[in-house]
């Protein structure tokens, strides 16, 4: 381990998103590309033929907009494109359409979780809108290199999302990528899954010297003379665990750079998650010269108040405001809030599960044994079984049943689990389940009291000590009733129904 | 414009010029920017850019339809490989013509 505490970290995140839309960005292609036979999804278009026009969908903007106003930022009220020129073969017009100067959000932020449990506010500098490029893949034949291309991502709505440079630590990217994708799953923006590339995170991460800069107007300045070692871009990183990874790995890289007296150049570096290393993939001497200039293709649109007022219908309750209304509505922990807002569909297979619940039994109760029941038992056994917590494989209506008999202490928590389990192993109907322990469980205390009847009479000796006075050998009847339910009682009752018959 | 700003901007669109095109095409850019410092030296204080603004509410509506064949897609590259654009070269160093 290198030690890096005379150094401070600073990082700053861009996110591309694709958005959740049925057409592509510019055309009337349909997006979902995932697994399908190349070049199929392919218009002149985001083909990029000489005369085609580029259309912009509506829905995209909506979805960016949206997300600017649960990221807090201010909405701009005109929708300028400029043209993003490289040469590149996944990209067939020689541009990318993005926006340069006006971006359609900007200005927002996000609250994090700390370390240290503390909220941590992380800047927004701008969200915009532009379009996805090709897919590429690289080969070899012969000695001879060679790409093949699929234009079917061509043209797909991207959101990006600059975060300003003022995230300190590689456990605060981690959560603020993974608070990203919790928003824009909730806001059902995109899938936002990374394997599939449809969330990609690329940071810059540069270390100063402790003291010697400052953080001003969005920006890293140096103070004095001191001259600000360059930033790192990582690229190819496929999961938010590898956000982490990459930044730790990269940080200590850079600190034993300059320990060490060597040259730190500005450069871009690929994540290797098998080896979890960073790799040199090209210096940045010069400033990208990506010549912008406005997409002459696409008049201004205009963004009425009306037109924000009905995107943000469409904001729905956010994962830390639910979280929030958890710990103080229901008396939640904080943990337990976490784990059941963490995914949009958990917290509503909870609220419904509650809804249910609090029909029989007081609110604040209910939502504790809901809430331990989904981040326990639940939890445990569709982890076990690789299964969705969803209404089809758990119904919610029997879960509650299940529920309310365990609180009404018919159904042992162990029988209850049991009972869970075996519904879900073996794809029986939970609720029927239900029905038939109770009944064997009430048969079993009709039982029960000639059991225990039958345990006094033939065990004179262990009686007689506990009339006189020997309180511990009731652990010991209570035992031999256990053997003759083959285990199938509840010792406690067992216990009671004892104690009420040799006192009786 | 000098003969490096000319190599730089051909290089960035990947286009290699010999020496002796460079002293061609320098002076013929440099005419080029001159018109347009001509341009240039209209008044414009004041006046908004000639650009048409069109409604929100007249977007395109978010509804796929009907692409181009894999067939037609791919008429126009030279080389293809099981419905893929085929490119020989190194990605980031040069790219042969396709």
């Amino acid at each position: 381990m290198i030690d890096t505490s005379k150094y401070d970290i600073i990082i700053g995140l861009e996110i591309h998103i694709q958005s959740k839309t049925e057409s592509k960005m510019f055309c009337s292609c349909p997006t979902h590309y995932f697994e399908k036979e190349p070049n199929t999804h392919v218009c002149p278009t985001c083909l990029g033929l000489p005369g085609a026009l580029p259309v912009p969908n509506k829905r995209a903007i909506e979805l960016c907009i949206l997300l600017g106003l649960a990221t807090n930022c201010d909405i701009d009220n005109e929708i300028h494109f400029d043209r993003k020129h490289y040469f590149y073969p996944d990209l067939p017009k020689g541009y990318q359409i993005s926006q340069y100067k006006r971006p359609i959000c900007s200005d927002g932020y996000i609250d994090i979780k700390d370390e240290d449990g503390k909220k941590y506010s992380i800047g927004i500098e701008r969200i915009h809108q532009e379009e996805d490029v090709a897919k590429s893949t690289h080969h070899t034949e012969n000695g001879r290199e060679y790409t093949l291309i699929d234009y079917n991502k061509s043209g797909v709505p991207l959101i990006e999302i600059v975060s300003r440079p003022n995230i300190r630590s590689s456990y605060q990217a981690r959560e603020y990528a993974s608070k990203i994708r919790q928003i824009v799953r909730y806001l059902n923006i995109s899938d936002a899954d990374m394997e599939k590339g449809q969330m990609r995170c690329e940071p810059n991460i540069s270390v100063q010297e402790k003291g010697k800069w400052q953080y001003k107007d969005g920006k890293i300045l140096p103070i004095g003379d001191y001259i600000l070692n360059p930033k790192v871009e990582v690229k190819n990183i496929g999961s938010i665990s590898a956000v982490e990874k990459s930044i730790q790995y990269e940080v200590e890289r850079i600190v034993r750079d300059i320990e060490e007296g060597k040259k730190i150049i500005q450069q871009t570096r690929g994540w290797n998650a098998d080896k979890g290393i960073t790799e040199f993939q090209r210096s940045k001497e010069s400033a990208d010269d990506y010549r912008y200039m406005p997409e002459p293709d696409i008049p201004i649109v205009e963004i009425s108040e009306e037109d924000i007022e009905r995107v943000s219908n469409e904001l729905i309750e956010l994962p830390n405001e639910k979280k929030e209304r958890y710990m103080s509505t229901y008396s939640l922990s904080d943990y337990d809030s976490d784990v059941l807002t963490a995914n949009k569909d958990i917290s509503i297979y909870f609220e419904d599960l509650l809804n249910i619940l609090s029909k029989d039994m007081d609110i604040i109760i209910a939502a504790k044994a809901a809430s331990n029941w989904i981040t326990g038992a639940v939890f445990s056994i569709a982890n076990d079984k690789k299964i969705e917590i969803n209404e089809q494989n758990i119904p919610k209506q029997s879960l509650a049943y299940l529920i309310t008999e365990y609180e009404k202490k018919i159904l042992t928590r162990n029988k209850a689990e049991s009972i869970l389990r075996e519904s879900l192993e073996n794809e029986k109907d939970l609720k029927q389940l239900i029905t038939n322990a109770i009944n064997e469980n009430k048969s079993n205390t009709d039982n029960l009291e000639s059991i225990v009847l039958d345990v006094i009479n033939s065990n004179p000796k262990a009686v007689s000590d506990f009339k006189s006075g020997k309180q511990a050998t009731i652990g010991y009847l209570v035992g031999q009733v256990m053997q003759k339910t083959k285990g199938t009682a509840d010792p406690n009752k067992a216990k009671d129904i004892l104690i009420k018959k040799l006192n009786g | 414009m000098d003969k490096n700003t000319l190599k730089h901007i051909a290089e960035l669109s990947r286009i290699s010029l010999t020496d002796e095109e460079l002293d061609k095409f320098t002076p013929q850019m440099q005419t080029i920017l001159d018109s347009a410092k001509e341009l240039q030296k209209v008044d414009t204080k004041g006046i908004n850019p000639m650009k048409k603004h069109t409604p929100f509410s007249l977007l395109r509506q978010d509804t796929p339809s009907e692409c181009l064949t894999q067939e037609e897609v791919l008429k126009n590259a030279k080389y293809t490989e099981k419905g893929y654009v085929k490119i020989y070269g190194k990605i980031f160093g040069s790219i042969e013509e396709s």
